[in-house]
């Protein structure tokens, strides 16, 4: 996939370029003859080692003249860095999406109608979520999508769920099962973890059983259609849990389908069954094209990029998930989240073919840990 | 900053970071500077393993290899070798991989830097301009941000190379 060529070549970029800069750094103490060694053998992995290594020589060169123009005084700069809610700007954020807009119009129009609605949305959820606690994780209730916005609605149990504007779904969790049923429109599934219940999420005649998942569910007349973005999602016929008794005669019966990242599976009213490859963007163009946030932990915001994307963040460390930060971003390059989380300290990006690892990097990997 | 660098051959700690538009002229369009890494590239392959070890400064020995490489050019193409106050430019040439870069002033380079150190978080900000700015060293940065020192070269290793990403945009 082009995406992600794109997003291993500028994770490489990055990778380089901070060792780059690691090696450089280090330079300013004599090298151990340990050293010495690595960093021949780094140079001599590659030209692009060599050509980045001079790029940063020239950079550092100009630093002091560039930092020298900065105006804030050290007590306004601690203070700054003091504040425990940066905002996020993302370099390019305001003339990249500017040009986005003039060449997708369309959309454009309609982001401007959902701003202020989604702000909206989002501080319900919230509320929505003290109510719940308090009923221990039970719930029973209809959401139904806001008419200006795209909705998001955080279940107890984590899971985050993106509404379409006209669509409806009921929620039932109970001790046993979490179920959802999409009634019509178009969600987007990110599915919380709860080894004890599973999540059943019901589509006209089909559940689908969710393997830690992010999924998208589109009811319409034409039919009902069903796209994984990232994970597995099996698909069962709802008649076998009348017909063979119960859930757990469900969950045991033949599945449907067994569908994984990319592929998407179109349920026809007249009960024909095409399973075939995805274009994700294309099946998230629903969703919001920018993703905007305050005070919000990394982890939940990686999740709300999750939602575009077959190559899922994991953020794997429990204090960089609890990390608040504000900012807006656009949602289709989650490669600038990740590429913005690399610049914090103790923070290690790595790439693998399914997904991208968040981790904290240990005192040596910042060295020659990764070399 | 670079004086701090005592790992470098003396030729090299002493020149200052100027770019000489002479130098530019005269070498960047004649010979690419990616065939010159390439070059220097191949040159440090042939290093023998055992001789490997016995490099007392690799960055020294990487900056000669490539300053010795533009002397040889600039024989083969009979004009006058570089003397050593040209060093620095070399590595200012080495250090543009495209025309385009070359090209660019170095007052708009510092400019964009400065417009990508605003983009920085917070605290990788503050920690870079007081390092390169106000020349507080690690400790001092530490003891008034109330972090540890090697924090504070975390942030100046993750600032430089985030910056270092975004400049690589303009090329």
């Amino acid at each position: 996939m082009n995406n992600s060529t794109q997003f291993d070549a500028a994770r490489q970029a990055r990778r380089i370029t901070e060792q780059a800069v690691s090696w450089y750094i280090e330079q300013q103490e004599p090298l151990t003859e340990r050293q010495r060694v690595a960093f021949l053998g780094w140079l001599r992995t590659s030209p692009r080692h060599v050509a980045e290594y001079f790029a940063v020589v020239q950079m550092h060169g100009d630093f002091k003249a560039a930092a020298a123009l900065k105006t804030l005084t050290v007590e306004q700069l601690v203070d700054q860095a003091g504040r425990d809610n940066p905002v996020v700007m993302f370099p390019m954020v305001g003339s990249a999406i500017r040009k986005e807009h003039v060449a997708r119009p369309g959309r454009a129009r309609r982001l401007a109608m959902r701003a202020g609605g989604l702000a909206a949305a989002v501080v319900m959820a919230w509320l929505g979520v003290g109510y719940w606690r308090d009923a221990n994780g039970l719930v029973e209730r209809s959401f139904k999508g806001d008419l200006a916005a795209v909705r998001t609605v955080t279940l107890p149990d984590g899971t985050l769920v993106q509404l379409d504007r006209d669509s409806v779904i009921d929620v039932h969790f109970d001790g046993r099962f979490r179920r959802i049923e999409v009634i019509k429109g178009n969600a987007l599934f990110d599915v919380g973890k709860d080894t004890h219940r599973p999540m059943l999420v019901n589509v006209g005649g089909h559940v689908l059983q969710d393997i830690g998942t992010v999924f998208d569910v589109k009811r319409d007349a034409s039919g009902d259609t069903l796209t994984v973005i990232s994970g597995r999602v099996r698909v069962l016929n709802a008649a076998d849990e009348l017909k063979q008794g119960g859930l757990a005669a469900l969950l045991n019966a033949d599945p449907v389908a067994d569908l994984t990242t990319g592929q998407q599976i179109s349920l026809n009213v007249s009960g024909a069954i095409v399973k075939q490859p995805a274009q994700v963007a294309k099946v998230t163009a629903w969703l919001p094209s920018e993703i905007r946030f305050q005070h919000e932990t990394i982890g939940n915001v990686a999740r709300r990029f999750n939602a575009y994307t077959s190559k899922p963040l994991v953020i794997e460390n429990g204090s960089i998930a609890d990390e608040r930060i504000s900012g807006i971003f656009h949602a289709d390059n989650p490669q600038a989240f990740a590429a913005y989380l690399a610049t914090l300290p103790d923070v290690r990006v790595v790439e693998e073919n399914d997904r991208v690892r968040i981790i904290a990097s240990n005192q040596t990997d910042t060295k020659v840990g990764h070399l | 900053m670079r004086e701090k660098h005592g790992a470098w051959s003396a030729l090299f700690a002493e020149k200052g970071a100027t770019l000489s538009k002479y130098f530019l002229r005269r070498v960047a369009h004649r010979w690419d500077a990616q065939d010159l890494v390439q070059e220097v590239y191949l040159r440090l392959l042939r290093i023998e393993p055992a001789d490997a070890a016995n490099i007392r400064s690799p960055e020294a020995y990487l900056f000669t290899v490539a300053a010795n490489l533009v002397k040889e050019h600039a024989v083969l193409r009979q004009q006058a070798p570089l003397g050593s106050d040209e060093l620095e430019q070399v590595v200012e040439q080495l250090a543009a991989p495209t025309n385009l870069e070359a090209d660019m002033d170095s007052d708009l380079r510092t400019e964009r830097l400065g417009v990508l150190i605003d983009r920085l978080s917070p605290k990788c900000k503050a920690v870079l301009i007081m390092h390169y700015r106000d020349e507080m060293s690690y400790r001092e940065i530490a003891e008034r941000m109330k972090i540890s020192t090697s924090m504070v070269k975390k942030y100046v290793v993750k600032g430089l190379a985030a910056c270092r990403q975004r400049m690589a945009d303009y090329e």
